[in-house]
């Protein structure tokens, strides 16, 4: 048998049997290490179960990309450009245009959109802020003008409906679909009427024909849809187009696309990510802090590995000497405490895995009520295969971490030494 | 002998161990301390040496000089025809499991393994055999101290001279050319150390081991067939008596 090959077959008999004998502090290393592995499974479950609610919810009712009306700047004149910015006559008080924007030849831009490749479904709509008001009581809604078929094809606004039907819509030129929120705050009903007025627009009596909730508060607390001639009439927008909205095959090229898109036709454009930057952006936010707490208690667990195996190496002197003596080198020393060391990360690691998974099982069913972004009834938890090999990874990478000074440590013992403190 | 490539090796086959002027200091600066002062003795083969003096006279201090545990601070120290010198940390530990068998004043036992697995542990590191080959050897080497019954105990479960012959059964099962042994019955009752010391001259007188013993007990040191006493890290009196029975 080859040195090498009895070396390490000594070391591993060794440095197992060790481990198996101090099962208590051994344990408690374990134990730190499978917390960490837990607490990285649970936060990530959490974290991205709660995300991935609320982008799903985001992608199945807001479009992908939205064109607006506000025509991109036009270049600077040639003379701006040489002189730097100085211009020769700048208008000190501009008085706001009374011209209403709008998107010219709105058609023609959709049914360009609709032949590009990657583009699912374009449609054209008119926004604005309509008052509703009905048994005594008033409110606001973000009232879109829509093609309802167009439409339902780049958000799927019929799947929501509770009750109603959103193709009535189309039926007649004084109906209109609203948000759950709305109906109930108002106390409305399918089949009741609403008076709806907009300032420079015409008041209008509308029947409420579907109500439908998306379970995304923000959509079905301030939200209601009439068909485009109707809600250009409301709002005082006669033929306007003030937006299209647009569904890709793939959600995540939308800023690539629209960036094309703002360039070809020289409308600003904003995808759903620009369009919800806020939330994407506390959801960063919230996944450092995440990650720095599991990080922290990761490395909780490596100072749990590293100072129960400093420990043992100072308890262990006469051992190691024993074993100096009869003929282990300082790198056989060196690898029984790191095997020590990245067995407790794997068992922890494994025990942390187990514990995650059920973690994940218990959390999911823990009834949380949730009305914020998005609407729900339990913890939203995401399970990923790919957090129970992280979890296994960071656990081995902090016990290696972990064990390598003890381990060190442990092979610069000076057998002379310790058998001289022991004799004299 | 495996290790005489040297072409320097002492032209003797029976000396085992040369050291000339063998020179070790401890520490450094004002607390400088010359434990040994150029001591030159030479071992032969199947000797049962005593080594004696009084504290820090640097009997432990040689023996572990013997037994390529310590360095040298100037002089040479050859075991069969290898300088001690020339080895670096690994070579030691590797001549150590190879040709070299400790037995400690306290027994040094590793506590989680059983008596067989103690006395093997040296023989796993040589990998010179199969495990189970390993065990039946040491089972042997266990058999020869009278602990076949005890194999399976670990060291808590044993008595004080049970360990100390555990341990020794541990020095001689990996077939070593020289044991060396630190107080080996210094810890234990008379009857025990009697019995430990019979083992060692039983040892040398019928398997030709060379045993090179540090001891307190003067009458053990009389006894033995070669006394080397010191003092002040000078030899100051080397006796050998005839042993009767020596082959």
């Amino acid at each position: 048998m080859s040195q090498t090959l009895a070396a390490l077959r000594t070391t591993v008999f060794v440095a197992m049997r060790q481990l198996w004998e101090r099962k208590l502090l051994n344990g408690i290393a374990t134990g730190g290490v499978a917390l960490g592995v837990l607490v990285l499974i649970a936060m990530n479950g959490i974290m991205l179960g709660f995300q991935e609610k609320f982008t799903s919810a985001i992608l199945k009712i807001s479009p992908h990309v939205t064109l607006f009306d506000t025509e991109l700047r036009p270049q600077p004149a040639l003379l701006q450009r040489f002189t730097g910015g100085l211009v020769s006559a700048q208008i000190a008080h501009e008085s706001p245009s009374e011209r209403q924007s709008q998107i010219k030849r709105p058609y023609e831009i959709v049914r360009a959109l609709r032949t590009i490749r990657g583009i699912e479904a374009a449609a054209p709509s008119v926004a604005g802020t309509a008052l509703l008001e009905f048994g005594g009581k008033t409110k606001s809604v973000d009232l879109r003008g829509i093609e309802v078929a167009a439409q339902d094809r780049v958000t799927p606004i019929h799947q929501y409906v509770k009750s109603g039907h959103l193709r009535d819509l189309d039926l007649s030129s004084d109906a209109i679909a609203l948000g759950s929120g709305i109906a109930d705050d108002l106390g409305l009903h399918v089949g009741d009427t609403v008076h709806a007025a907009s300032p420079g627009g015409k008041p209008l009596d509308l029947k409420v024909v579907a109500i439908f909730e998306a379970e995304v508060p923000p959509v079905d607390k301030t939200r209601g849809y009439t068909t485009l001639h109707t809600a250009q009439a409301l709002l005082g927008r006669t033929d306007s187009i003030t937006r299209i909205e647009i569904r890709l095959e793939d959600p995540d090229s939308a800023s690539r696309v629209n960036e094309r898109l703002e360039r070809t036709f020289g409308y600003d454009g904003e995808s759903w990510q620009e369009s919800n930057a806020n939330f994407l952006g506390i959801f960063a936010t919230q996944d450092m802090v995440v990650r720095f707490v599991i990080g922290a208690i990761l490395l909780v667990g490596g100072f749990g590995i590293l100072a129960i195996q400093i420990m043992i190496v100072l308890q262990k002197q006469r051992d190691i000497a024993i074993l100096r003596s009869v003929g282990l080198r300082r790198v056989d020393i060196l690898l029984i405490f790191f095997i020590q060391g990245v067995i407790i990360a794997l068992v922890g690691g494994g025990l942390g895995d187990v514990l995650g998974k059920v973690a994940i099982f218990y959390l999911g069913m823990l009834p949380v009520k949730s009305e914020g972004l998005v609407k729900s009834e339990t913890f939203l938890v995401h399970e990923n295969p790919a957090f129970y090999v992280w979890g296994v990874v960071f656990a081995l990478i902090v016990g290696i971490v972990a064990s390598l000074i003890p381990a060190f440590r442990g092979s610069r013992v000076e057998p002379v030494e310790v058998l001289r403190g022991q004799i004299g | 002998m495996a290790r005489s490539a040297d072409g320097q090796c002492r032209p003797s086959t029976d000396v085992l161990v040369r050291t000339r002027d063998l020179t070790r200091t401890l520490g450094e600066g004002d607390a400088k301390q010359t434990v040994l002062h150029g001591i030159s003795l030479s071992i032969s083969r199947g000797e049962f040496v005593a080594l004696t003096g009084a504290s820090g006279s640097g009997k432990s201090t040689l023996l572990y000089l013997l037994g390529a545990l310590d360095r040298q601070t100037a002089g040479e120290v050859w075991i069969d025809g290898v300088e001690m010198g020339t080895l670096d940390d690994d070579d030691r530990a590797r001549f150590r499991n190879e040709r070299l068998g400790f037995v400690f004043q306290f027994h040094f036992l590793l506590p989680e393994f059983t008596a067989l697995e103690n006395v093997i542990l040296p023989i796993m590191r040589r990998g010179s055999m199969s495990r189970s080959a390993a065990e039946d050897h040491g089972y042997e080497a266990l058999r020869m101290l009278d602990l076949e019954e005890l194999y399976y105990r670990k060291p808590g479960q044993l008595s004080g001279g049970q360990q100390q012959r555990v341990s020794i059964a541990r020095a001689v099962a990996n077939d070593p050319a020289i044991i060396l042994a630190d107080e080996p019955t210094g810890n234990l009752d008379s009857t025990n150390a009697e019995g430990v010391f019979q083992i060692f001259g039983n040892l040398a007188r019928e398997q030709g081991l060379t045993v090179v013993m540090v001891t307190h007990d003067t009458d053990f040191a009389h006894r033995a067939g070669r006394q080397i006493r010191l003092k002040d890290g000078r030899v100051v009196e080397d006796t050998t008596r005839d042993v009767p029975n020596r082959s």
